[in-house]
């Protein structure tokens, strides 16, 4: 079973080899290491970037494999984010105010401890009382229990509702723009209880590792970013290499043909949107740390959308090509806006990519859409084919 | 002085008010005699220092003694200081009145009128905030109200309407009768009531002028029933002999009651846990604290068991607990009672003030429906090009947004150009019509015609135009937002009442998305253009057999959906702003209506955007104070909606309906 | 259409070159950050600041420099987007190995930087008004604190102009929020009950203002004088005031004091029905000094001549000079040198008067309340002595009991009751 698996999907060990080797040489370079050539804020861009590709195999699976266009999986991302920041900041403000209440005369008491931690955490928003969300914040276990769960459970209840009603095509892809939308307009509220528009800050901050330096820090975290991406990598490719595959697939390319056959093509797909949400959260709790800062605006539709114009950019359909697009096109990205591509002097007008970066990466799309459905990947047909 | 006098004989009415006027006129004199100085400018500079930094609660003495001089120049100089005219000598400490030109000024001596130049510099422009502005404006009324200018009749009404004083009642209705204009004349008779209501000294006159009041709705109105019927909370053993207004409960609000005890000194505060906290700290003795170990005192119980130790021992005073709270909030009354002492006045209030408040909350349900109208217009405008894009050709064009935008910055440009904001604007619909409807079937040509049958892509590579765009519109008008200014005859609002009123720009564009509304219907419906849309809608094959042309019938539909789009914008700019990021906000919302309608068909648009309208404005009306919320909900509501009615409210019947 | 914006790019590639020749003898060259955004949402407001502060580094170097050495200017752009502001934070402090960082707009994004700034001890200058409740070891605040804005703001509402009952609209994000509960707790002491104050939070951008506008009309029914106090960001004032206009609202019946609109915002605005309408901040372009002359007459030479100066930019020039004459003083670049030098550092206000840094990082500056012209400008019609910022308010019963101060206590968050420190790392 295993053999033929590899066997079937020898792009697989290829990536695997690959990322290994990447990681391997970065982790090499870094400043961890002492040899310093990487600088940790690269290391933590790499780090993130590894996250994002982590999010585009999942994209690529539901949408490239299962056909359905989600413009929503940032969401569970966030959601993702949101419940390990929970425990990041509550854990790192416990400290603080435990040692800061150590010195005092009376012990104190646990309400009295909570309304400290409260007012540290939310004096910022003007507030002081620990709304009902972060219930389990006090746990490690419970709030990675929730980066699994809440994703989850979302995706299930949601996927179950819009399948149910035979939602598809570009209705359900508005309808997860709406939730996505509206999970972000609720966390922008003061109200949700999640600080509203400042978000959880402070995360590359790990509670009980205050000692260890952020060179360090960060390469840890790229470590797991890259064990996370090669085992989502290898997990996938197992579910669109089996019979499930080929279902699904199927489901993709004719779903009423699928559905004639006799199978249950509302389970199969519920159970991708599913897989693919906690997926998405995975990164999503490996990515904010990294970041250190979470807040709505990371999950505002945009957002979503660029995650399909990465896995188009990459090439739908194979998984090495959503982490290809994802990984081009974002690190692209910061090299333009961050200024390290030169500016280019035409003489009577100046281009700066600050400014024109999003006119060429959007018009780019459009050429890559029209002219090679097949994104970035398909050049790799042209490699490994021989002509017939 | 002698027109006082001519004035209190038109009035055999009011009795009293020749003995009053002839009061004031003896403080007149008395006061003028006081002044020795017979101009205003050694009035002014008397008080120099309250002249160049007035202040509104100590100005009034000042401006009592300038009008109390009877000069003829105060009016003028009231106005003109009111005004910001008035500049100070900063060597000499004198005022003039002022003009000021290229770093030269040209003043006018206050008392003479006689006119000199000097360069800027070496004075200070006096401004009066707001605040002295209307005290000024108060001092103002008794010159202007008989005043021949209407515009300073009128202002001294609003003055009235702003700072009303009883005093005011009396030069009101005396100039009532002299009023030639019907507009203020009718205004004055309603701030005569308004005034009667409050100040008239027969309560006969008062409860008249109540009732009377009861007809209306105004703002006005209710702020004088309002503080007819202020009152004033009061806590005491037992219920005083007052215009009691209502008695409460002090249950409901416990801590609240008792907090209004505490500070009318009839209890003392409950014990606060940070009180019981810092007697634990000043009462530590060998490590315990009455008996009970200190690291012990991490628990509530831990401290109450050794705070009753403590007063046990006398050392802190008892626990005030909830019972010592509840035992007094019993044997206390608590009351609001009204400020004024006449039950007849009140009660007459009361109910004239039910019956305004039953007009006013069926206004506000009238005004609510007008902003959802007006909500579900600019919706549907904003969304109903994308109704022909979508709608008919299903199309996903994620560049809508960005052509409302383009013609919001065309009307900008076009501003740059016309000064006359009139012509402006009717320049820019057709022209916006015009460069959207070019961009929009450019990029039919260039992209969309290729990805047909790849709808998911459409989405993607429209996508991809509208970043584009987006940047494209920022590295050319800049990230400012830029003024798109309405024609003078679009400012203001049409007031039904105080509560009833929509700003004609709204009705403007509700009448915009009207007539769009019949003109799309009358495309579609009614010509051959739509009968050849609608054919290659639903079949291209067969309508490309009969000899249409699928390709120009589609470039030509998509350029009419842009196009619509491009006139939205300017309406949008018109009354909201004009960003490069203003189609981003409208584009997620404006697919939303689309769905939730129902694809295919303009009237369901039309009833999505009054549903997403209508909700908004519900949901916003239960929760007024959180804007954020209520879009919220409704987007949850859409989803939700979608799940049970996944064709929309419009849903097409039969092989249209076919995916 | 922005070519104004082009010059300043060209001038500081000019500058770079300079510099190199200059700092041949200057071992080590002095590298000032520059972290604002340059695209994204908040670019409308941080370009203008960027621009700011190469044109101070400009003039410096033509007065010689710092220590005998050209001053170097490293711009990044975080792109309005708050984890790269972390993100280019550590790349500045790193990487580039900047002395100085000037920067930030937004609190979130403010937050965001803070643990970076405090984990590498670097030291940061935010020029915008904020909402307090932090202090930071690492971070001179030069913009207003509340007692230096909402609160002398509220005061004029309550005495000059007899507000009683009030409406507090903000957009929904920190800054609102927490000036809103401050002055809803200090509007509770001055004796307004809490039933006259009116809150309304509307999200970034909003656009319909009709409902909210008509609510605010009709907190006039009870016959008392009602003003709005607005925190509403960026461009969804323009809505609103276009709603206020067409309502006809005139300043005279409701006032509108508004904390977030200056200069560069009124130029997105037709004015001529909103004159009278009032804004509160520490600096106003029509400011009548020598010096305040001097610097519009510079930034509009090296920006452009329908540029507008504001509040920001006065922060950014009193708090690039104080932190030059610190480095003078204290003969080093290094950060806890400098930041000793800081404390009780003065320097002449544009708007008159003197700044003076305090122990707990921020200024003492004036409060001036403009009303609004109909050329775009402010008339100002009150102006304060020097009030010293407050890094913890004193009308939040929580805040009340700490106190700043880094140079004698040496503690940001130091609890007067208990006398203890709470933390020395600032809360983010």
């Amino acid at each position: 079973m295993h053999n033929s698996f590899i066997a079937r999907n020898p792009s697989v060990l290829w990536f695997l080899a690959a990322l290994g080797l990447f990681t391997f040489g970065v982790t090499l370079l870094s400043e961890a290491t002492g040899i310093g050539l990487i600088s940790t804020s690269f290391v933590k861009t790499l780090g993130k970037t590894l996250c994002l590709c982590l999010i585009a195999i999942a994209m690529d699976v539901v949408w490239g494999y299962c056909g359905i266009l989600s413009l929503g999986h940032f969401a569970f991302f966030g959601i993702g984010g949101y419940a390990i920041g929970m425990w990041l900041m509550y854990a790192r403000t416990e400290t603080i105010v435990l040692s800061s209440l150590a010195g005092q005369t009376i012990p104190a008491t646990p309400q009295e401890i909570s309304d400290a931690i409260g007012n540290q955490i939310f004096g910022v928003v003007g507030s002081s009382e620990f709304p009902l969300i972060w219930a389990f914040s006090d746990s490690l276990v419970l709030q990675l229990a929730m980066v699994v769960l809440i994703p989850g459970l979302l995706a299930l209840v949601f996927g179950w509702l819009a399948f149910r009603s035979r939602v598809t095509g570009v209705y359900l892809s508005i309808l997860t723009q709406a939730m996505t939308l509206a999970l972000s307009l609720y966390l922008f509220q003061n109200d949700s209880g999640l600080r509203g528009n400042n978000g959880l800050s402070g995360l590359q901050n790990i509670p009980g590792f205050e000692a260890t330096p952020q060179a360090t820090i960060s390469i840890i975290f790229f470590l797991a970013s890259a064990f996370a991406l090669g085992a989502g990598y290898v997990f996938f490719a197992w579910v669109i290499s089996g019979k499930m595959g080929s279902v699904v697939q199927g489901i993709r390319d004719n779903e009423a043909r699928v559905r004639f056959l006799g199978y249950q093509v509302e389970g199969y797909k519920l159970f991708i949107f599913t897989i693919t949400a906690i997926v998405s959260g995975i990164a999503g709790a490996l990515y904010y740390p990294q970041a250190g800062i979470i807040n709505p605006g990371e999950i505002a539709p945009i957002a979503s959308i660029y995650l399909a114009v990465w896995v188009a950019i990459g090439g739908r359909g194979r998984l090495y090509g959503a982490v290809i697009g994802a990984a081009f096109v974002s690190l692209l990205s910061s090299w333009f806006t961050g200024g390290g591509a030169p500016d280019i002097n035409l003489g009577f007008y100046t281009i700066q990519w600050t400014d024109w970066w999003l006119v060429l990466l959007g018009l780019s799309f459009v050429i890559v859409t029209l002219y090679f459905p097949k994104g970035i990947g398909g050049l790799f047909d042209y490699l490994v084919r021989k002509p017939s | 002085m002698g027109g006082a006098t001519i004035r209190a004989a038109t009035l055999p009415k009011y009795p009293e008010f020749p003995m009053r006027l002839l009061l004031s006129a003896l403080f007149f004199m008395l006061s003028a005699l006081a002044s020795s100085a017979q101009d205003l400018q050694s009035l002014l500079q008397e008080n120099a220092a309250q002249i160049a930094k007035p202040s509104r609660t100590s100005i009034g003495i000042v401006l009592d003694q300038m009008v109390a001089t009877g000069l003829p120049q105060v009016p003028a100089f009231l106005e003109e200081w009111s005004d910001k005219n008035v500049w100070q000598d900063e060597a000499t400490g004198l005022f003039y009145i002022a003009t000021e030109g290229d770093d030269v000024l040209t003043l006018t001596d206050i008392d003479t009128g006689a006119q000199t130049t000097a360069p800027v510099d070496g004075f200070q422009q006096l401004k009066p905030n707001g605040g002295v502005r209307r005290v000024i404006g108060t001092a103002l009324v008794q010159f202007q109200l008989i005043d021949p200018d209407t515009t300073r009749r009128t202002a001294a009404l609003e003055s009235i309407a702003r700072r009303p004083e009883a005093s005011q009642l009396a030069p009101l209705i005396a100039s009532l009768d002299g009023e030639a204009d019907p507009v203020l004349r009718t205004r004055k008779a309603n701030l005569i009531t308004i005034l009667s209501a409050r100040f008239a000294e027969d309560p006969a006159d008062r409860i008249a002028a109540i009732e009377k009041l009861a007809q209306e709705t105004s703002v006005e109105t209710r702020a004088v029933l309002n503080q007819i019927l202020a009152t004033k909370p009061g806590v005491a053993t037992e219920l005083p002999e007052a215009n009691i207004a209502v008695q409460h409960d002090p249950m409901t609000d416990p801590d609240g009651f008792y907090a209004a005890l505490v500070a009318a000194d009839l209890a003392q505060p409950l014990t606060t846990p940070a009180a019981i906290r810092a007697a634990m700290e000043a009462h530590i003795v060998d490590g315990r604290v009455g008996d009970v170990p200190v690291a012990q005192l991490h628990t509530d119980a831990a401290r109450a068991r050794a705070y009753a130790a403590l007063a046990a021992a006398g050392t802190v005073p008892p626990l005030l607990g909830e019972p010592e709270r509840n035992n007094a909030l019993r044997s206390h009354v608590f009351y609001d009672a009204y400020i004024e002492d006449d039950p007849a006045i009140t009660a007459a209030a009361r109910r004239a003030l039910d019956q305004v408040e039953n007009a006013v909350a069926l206004a506000q349900t009238v005004d609510l429906g007008l902003d959802a109208l007006s909500l579900a217009s600019i919706y549907f405008l904003a969304a109903i090009g994308l109704a022909i894009t979508f709608g008919v050709m299903g199309v996903i064009n994620m560049a809508h947004g960005e052509f409302i935008m383009m013609g919001a910055y065309t009307g900008y440009v076009i501003q740059l150009f016309i000064p006359d904001y009139t012509i402006a604007i009717l320049v820019a619909l057709p022209v916006a019509f015009a460069i959207t409807f070019a961009a929009g079937v450019t990029m039919e040509r260039l992209v969309i015609r290729h990805l047909y049958h790849r709808p998911l892509e459409t989405l993607l590579a429209t996508f991809g135009i509208s970043i584009a765009l987006q940047q494209l519109a920022k590295n050319i008008f800049g990230t400012q937002a830029r003024p798109l200014t309405s024609p003078a005859w679009l400012d203001g609002a049409w007031i039904i009442s105080d509560v009833i009123q929509i700003s004609y720009i709204r009705i403007a564009i509700f009448f915009m998305a009207l007539f769009f509304l019949a003109l799309i219907l009358y495309i579609l419906k009614r010509t051959r253009l739509g009968l050849e849309v609608r054919a290659v809608t639903q079949n291209p094959g067969m309508a490309a057999s009969m000899g249409i042309n699928p390709d120009r019938i589609n470039m030509l539909t998509f350029g009419l959906g842009s196009g619509i789009a491009g006139i939205a914008g300017v309406a949008i700019g018109l009354y909201a702003k004009v960003t490069s990021e203003m189609g981003a906000d409208y584009i997620v919302q404006s697919f939303m209506t689309v769905v939730v309608g129902g694809v295919g068909n303009v009237w369901g648009t039309l009833a999505g955007a009054s549903l997403i309208g209508g909700l908004q404005k519900g949901i916003e009306w239960f929760n007024p104070s959180n804007t954020l919320a209520a879009q919220t909900y409704m987007i949850l509501f859409i989803i939700l909606f979608i799940q049970f009615r996944p064709k929309g409210i419009v849903a097409l019947k039969g092989r249209a309906a076919a995916d | 259409m922005r070519l104004s914006t082009r010059l300043p790019a060209l001038t500081m590639a000019s500058l770079l070159v300079t510099t190199a020749i200059a700092s041949a003898e200057c071992a080590d060259p002095i590298k000032v950050g520059v972290l604002h955004s340059l695209s994204g949402t908040m670019a409308i407001s941080e370009t203008t600041l960027k621009d700011t502060m190469l044109m101070l580094i400009d003039q410096q170097n033509a007065a010689g420099g710092v220590l005998g050495c050209e001053i170097e200017a490293v711009v990044v752009d975080p792109a309005s987007d708050w984890p790269l502001f972390a993100e280019k934070a550590r790349e500045l402090l790193t990487v580039h190995e900047v002395d100085v960082i000037f920067g930030n707009w937004t609190s979130v994004s403010r937050k965001s930087v803070l643990p970076v700034i405090e984990e590498l001890n670097g030291l940061l200058f935010y020029p915008v008004q904020y909402e307090g409740e932090e202090s930071s070891k690492n971070v001179f605040y030069t913009g207003a604190a509340p007692n230096q804005q909402a609160i002398p703001a509220t005061d004029y509402f309550l005495e000059e102009l007899g507000v009683e009952k009030f409406a507090l609209l903000g957009t929904d994000y920190v800054y609102p929020r927490t000036t809103n509960n401050i002055l809803e707790s200090y509007l509770q002491d001055k004796g307004i009950p809490a039933e006259d104050i009116f809150v309304n939070y509307t999200p970034f951008g909003h656009s319909d203002w009709a409902t909210i506008v008509a609510d605010v009309v009709a907190l006039g029914e009870d016959g008392k004088q009602v003003g709005v106090i607005s925190t509403i960001n960026g461009d969804a004032n323009i809505g609103f005031y276009k709603e206020l206009a067409a309502a006809g609202i005139s300043a005279d019946d409701i006032p509108v004091v508004a904390f977030s609109v200056g200069e560069e915002e009124l130029s997105g605005l037709d004015t001529s029905n909103l004159v009278g309408h009032l804004a509160a901040w520490n600096y106003f372009q029509s400011a009548e000094s020598d010096a305040n002359e001097e610097w519009v007459t510079a930034w509009k030479a090296f920006a452009g001549e329908e540029r507008v100066t504001n509040d920001p930019m006065e922060a950014h020039y009193i708090g690039f000079n104080m932190w030059v004459n610190a480095v003078t003083a204290a003969e080093t670049t290094d950060v806890d040198a400098v930041r000793t030098a800081m404390y009780g550092q003065e320097f002449p206000n544009l708007t008159g008067g003197t700044a003076v840094m305090l122990p707990n990082h921020h200024l003492a500056k004036p409060v001036l309340i403009g009303e609004i012209t109909a050329d775009g400008q402010f008339d100002i019609i009150s102006q304060t002595s020097e009030v010293p910022g407050d890094a913890w308010t004193d009308f939040l019963p929580e805040s009340a009991v700490l106190v700043s101060d880094w140079k004698d206590l040496g503690c940001g968050m130091y609890n007067t009751e208990t006398e203890t420190c709470v933390q020395l790392t600032s809360n983010y």
